[in-house]
């Protein structure tokens, strides 16, 4: 296993490596400079003032330079300063962070809430009403785009029931109630975008797997349909199921940045957007990266966890 | 030597009704029955009335597209303060937006804008991931494992994401919303053309290309192009539902097509949000657009996967 291990990290320093320089060379290709671009839109600047921010941010070093001092700031946590706001980006990300966490955890359990029930009563309701409308669910989960969905669902809690999610954040150990309010909806949207794919895949491993020799001799030893279905098919059809919830962390995490601005949540979504649309290219660069190495690290958790399941993945 | 079925399903992009995908390694010569790629949807259309719906719906989405100027019943850029957020009429069927501009007449040309940017994106996304896939699976070595590294490097921040970080380089913009959609498309199309040259090219009649002498270009579009123009095809049909959401999620956002071009996005988070209370037309008919598109390409894309290449549903 360690041998995998090893190869499985190996593997991975490259391609975060190889991740930086695209997102290092992407923010650096920007027309003329980045700080030309942002103080010709944000104003007269004169150039005392210019050439000081430009060597407080780097910029005046050659491109190896800045590249390597970029990266030593990612590994140490120091990736400098908001050009806007002047504060420090992990203060800002120490903020962000635990509101993405938050949103994306509750997202992901609701989205297997939805899914595995609506999965299996579909596979075990096979061409019956229930099935087809468990099929459109998901067919729509994919089709609905989560900044519509999140749209409509305010405007119909608002119409409906005259509610809206509480405005200004709070934080889950402040005010527990009011975090909840604030975060029901916008990880129900994003979890019903997440179950989509898993609730496809529910349905046709259990479909398989109720075929399978051993569920018949369950059948056939009479046990209740429920014991049938939960307690012997289910265990094993979730194991594809697993694979499917791994591979839809990219679209938890981009999932974040829509429903974050649209719920107006203070999470890293929220805060790159903003940041993109300032040109404020630190933040986005710092973000960005931290997107791209989170989810390397995550593939990298769950095939070990593969691994480590079904040992026959470590030999390929 | 390669059979003349074989030589057939190589080079002239047909398929065989017994036998599976072109790139399959199983001669086709058995099989018995060969039928056109044509014949293969048709028939899959008919099997499946999802297909044919889906069908129908990209058929409509083309053409409003095409005649936008003729269907539409203003002009989407004219407005009408007196007439601002009526609801939907006989005069207005979809209503009006916060100043007084026609929703259906902006519905009906921000289809121009979601097809165009899709099928521009996904053909610059597929040509490019084609060229890297056939380099990559024909000629292999360094530099297949360095162009794989750069695609695995650039898979590992999510499309949306990516999208947005070269929106940001770039400006704002439609053309730009498109340039980054395609940049987002081209790792996986690579991946997939590379897999099927791999197996495309253990073929026979490749050997034999290779041992008559034929130069490694016309092997490469003669011999083994042809052979994964399916895969191709069934990824970009998919691929077009997709870019249509994040050209809309790049609007929506205020970093894709800006104000006043009609863009289903755009619609959505410039008065769809702001006046969703009042008005909540503006929020549903283009949303209900953008998910009919999404939801046509994507059943499209299985029908066609089901026709062509029934192996990539498994990938």
């Amino acid at each position: 296993m360690y041998k995998y291990v090893i190869r499985r990290l190996l593997l991975a320093i490259p391609v975060l490596l190889m991740s930086s320089l695209i997102v290092f060379g992407l923010m650096r290709v920007m027309p003329g400079d980045a700080l030309i671009a942002l103080m010709g839109e944000s104003g007269n600047i004169n150039a005392k003032e210019l050439a000081k921010l430009r060597a407080d941010l780097g910029l005046d070093r050659p491109y190896h330079e800045q590249y390597l001092l970029w990266l030593w700031q990612m590994v140490t946590f120091n990736p400098g300063h908001s050009i806007f706001t002047n504060e420090p980006i992990p203060v800002a990300l120490k903020k962000a962070i635990p509101v993405t966490l938050e949103l994306a955890a509750i997202a992901l359990v609701l989205g297997l809430l939805i899914a595995v029930p609506i999965g299996v009563l579909s596979a075990t309701r096979q061409d019956k009403p229930e099935d087809y409308a468990g099929r459109v669910v998901a067919v729509s989960g994919l089709s609905i785009p989560d900044f519509w969905l999140g749209t409509l669902v305010i405007t119909f809690a608002a119409i409906w029931f005259q509610w809206i999610p509480p405005i200004g954040y709070a934080s889950l150990w402040d005010d527990p109630l009011r975090n909840l309010q604030q975060f029901l909806l916008p990880a129900a949207v994003l979890g019903f975008r997440l179950s989509s794919a898993t609730m496809r895949m529910t349905r046709s491993t259990v479909l398989e797997v109720l075929r399978e020799d051993y569920v018949r001799t369950a059948w056939a030893k009479g046990l209740a349909g429920r014991i049938v279905v939960y307690k012997h098919a289910l265990k094993n059809a979730l194991i594809p199921v697993v694979t499917i919830v791994g591979g839809q962390l990219g679209v938890l995490l981009a999932g974040t940045f829509v429903v974050e601005t649209i719920f107006a949540l203070p999470g890293m979504g929220r805060l790159t957007v903003e940041a993109i649309l300032y040109r404020d290219y630190p933040i986005v660069q710092t973000n960005v990266m931290l997107v791209a190495a989170t989810l390397v690290t995550l593939n990298l958790i769950v095939d070990l966890t593969y691994a480590w399941l079904d040992p026959r993945i470590r030999y390929r | 030597m390669s059979t003349i079925a074989e030589r057939r399903s190589g080079a002239g992009g047909r398929l065989s009704a017994r036998a599976p995908a072109p790139s399959d390694e199983t001669p086709a010569v058995d099989s018995g029955v060969e039928i056109s790629r044509g014949r293969a949807l048709w028939r899959t259309i008919r099997r499946k009335p999802l297909g044919a719906a889906s069908a129908t719906l990209i058929a409509v989405l083309v053409l409003t597209a095409i005649f936008a100027d003729v269907l539409a019943p203003y002009d989407p850029l004219d407005a009408d303060p007196t007439i601002r957020l009526s609801r939907p009429s006989a005069a207005h069927p979809f209503g009006t937006d916060d100043i007084g501009r026609d929703v259906l007449s902006r519905v009906i040309y921000g289809s121009r804008i979601s097809l165009w940017v899709g099928l521009l994106a996904v053909g610059i996304g597929t040509a490019a991931g084609m060229i890297i896939g056939l380099a990559c699976g024909y000629w292999e070595g360094r530099l297949d494992i360095l162009l794989q590294r750069v695609m695995d490097a650039i898979q590992a921040i999510p499309g949306l994401v990516l999208a947005l970080a070269i929106v940001a380089i770039l400006k704002p913009s439609t053309t730009n919303a498109m340039l980054a959609i395609a940049v987002v498309i081209i790792p996986g199309n690579s991946r997939i053309v590379r897999g099927a040259v791999l197996s495309a090219k253990q073929n026979r009649y490749v050997e034999a290309a290779e041992a008559i002498g034929c130069r490694q270009p016309r092997i490469l579009l003669s011999h083994i192009l042809p052979n994964v123009t399916a895969p191709i095809l069934v990824i970009a049909s998919i691929w077009l539902g997709n870019a249509i959401l994040i050209e809309a999620t790049l609007s929506f956002l205020g970093v894709g097509t800006q104000p006043p071009t009609p863009s289903w996005g755009l619609m959505l988070s410039s008065t769809g949000r702001a006046f969703m209370e009042q008005a909540p037309w503006l929020a549903i008919f283009p949303g209900l657009a953008i998910s009919l598109a999404v939801l046509a390409f994507n059943l499209f894309g299985d029908t066609l996967r089901d026709a062509w290449d029934p192996k990539l549903r498994k990938s």
